[in-house]
């Protein structure tokens, strides 16, 4: 099993790389497009604005062979990983992958709790739909997220987690999992989760 | 439901070892950071902090050599601190592993630093610490670890802080460190009323009663504290049911 941890140049990917390591896996850096064909399943830990994103996958001529990859080989999202799988999202004029339908959008204070933005720190997901990368945990446990904007509605809905309003913490279609929250900071649940992700058989 | 208090034992780092004294006076040795930081996650901490509390150029490599044995073991959100003078610094701790950087006295004397750090890397990533004394009715802040005072007010340089693009505020209360009486929760209501970036409050903790009226009284979003957990005089479980019996959403 040969892990691909998607390196476009904007984002902290040594920590997921690091936690996937201790899990006893092989873990390999991927910042070319000829490196995405050795790879088994593969990890994409974002950060930043999905135009940002978007803009460096094009230069560095990454985008095709992902979305290739993101059809065929088991693919894991993290944080903006999970959000610039949609259209759109208010954050940016850039367009996303649109691989799962709908648009990101910046995190509603619905009972005007005076929510502090970005929500940052340790929340619950709640398990909305069986998984199999949630098997072994329970529901409500906590997570860590850094995050500003959301995905609150969509039909692939995994788990969802409460912060001014209801939004989707992890989704999932076919051989793609994308979570809201950084499994590689989130303690032993954390590396629980991403344990499942390694042995994960589509 | 909210966002669990946060509990952050500090680790006091010097020439990769774990060091301890009062006031940092009669310095002892107390044993390896990894080895520490991997015992509080164990014990539930939500987070870990190091700080390098003499980080100097000649030990920056002994530092990152730490921050790198702290990051490879320990799988919870790593802040690192002391020192921190360039981007090129912040650069080096984060791809060593540190997931945010905690900035002093450098982000006083260059506050472009926090708003240019900011930028590149995120707000989540960016810590303004500040050390302040009271003085009457405001608190003034010190550099140099604690070492000289200047002319700028606690609350103002905080909220300037916020405005240039740090994600957090860490306030250690000089009037209460190392005295065990509590924390400065005038302190830390000020700045929550002030500010709309998380407060992670430092300095007087002793009992469990002052961690818990630092939250319920100050209002502090996360609590920082090295020696109550390092001599295990409270558990950071303890804490956590503590603040679980007054309401507060914690992780246990």
């Amino acid at each position: 099993m040969h892990l691909g941890v998607v390196d476009y140049g904007a984002s902290n990917i040594h920590s997921v790389a690091r936690a996937l390591k201790s899990l006893g896996s092989k873990v390999s850096i991927v910042d070319t497009p000829d490196k995405f064909k050795s790879i088994d399943k593969l990890v994409f830990p974002g950060q930043g604005s999905m135009g940002s994103c978007v803009k460096k996958l094009n230069e560095t001529e990454m985008i095709n062979p992902l979305l290739d990859a993101i059809k065929r080989k088991p693919f894991l999202g993290i944080c903006l990983g999970l959000q610039i799988l949609f259209d759109s999202s208010e954050e940016s004029k850039e367009n996303g992958l649109g691989v799962i339908n709908g648009s990101i959008t910046k995190i509603k204070d619905i009972n005007k709790e005076n929510l502090k933005i970005p929500h940052m720190g340790w929340n619950n997901v709640k398990i909305e739909k069986k998984h199999e990368l949630f098997s072994g945990i329970e529901d409500k446990q906590f997570f860590y997220f850094v995050h500003s904007f959301v995905a609150s509605n969509t039909e692939t809905s995994i788990t969802t987690t409460h912060y001014g309003e209801e939004f989707v913490s992890s989704l999932a279609t076919e051989n793609i999992f994308a979570t809201q929250f950084h499994p590689e900071k989130s303690g032993e649940i954390g590396l629980k989760f991403l344990e499942n992700f390694i042995n994960w058989k589509i | 439901m909210s966002l669990a208090v946060r509990i952050i034992p500090c680790l006091d780092v010097r020439g990769g070892r774990v060091v301890k004294g009062i006031n940092f006076k009669d310095i002892v040795d107390a044993g390896d950071p990894a080895e520490a930081a991997k015992r509080y996650d164990a014990e539930g901490a939500d987070e870990i902090c190091m700080l390098d509390i003499d980080a100097s150029f000649e030990e920056r490599s002994t530092t990152i050599e730490t921050v790198k044995s702290i990051a490879s073991q320990v799988f919870i959100p790593f802040t690192v601190g002391g020192g921190i003078k360039s981007l090129k610094d912040i650069d080096m701790l984060l791809k060593s592993g540190a997931d945010k950087v905690s900035i002093n006295t450098s982000a006083i004397l260059k506050p472009d630093l926090i708003a240019e750090a900011s930028k590149e890397y995120g707000a989540q990533c960016i810590v303004l610490a500040i050390d302040a004394k009271q003085d009457g009715e405001i608190w003034n802040v010190y550099t140099h670890g604690g070492k000289n005072k200047t002319e700028l007010d606690a609350i103002e340089w905080a909220k300037k802080g916020q405005d240039l693009g740090a994600g957090e505020i860490l306030m250690t209360s000089m009037d209460k460190d190392g005295t065990k009486s509590g924390f400065d929760n005038d302190l830390y209501m000020q700045l929550s009323k002030n500010l709309s970036i998380p407060v992670i409050a430092s300095g007087g903790a002793g009992e469990l009663s002052h961690l818990v009226d630092a939250v319920k009284l100050g209002k502090a979003d996360a609590l920082l504290a090295a020696s109550i957990f390092h001599y295990e005089e409270i558990s950071i479980k303890k804490v956590k049911q503590a603040l679980q019996n007054e309401g507060f959403e914690v992780r246990l």
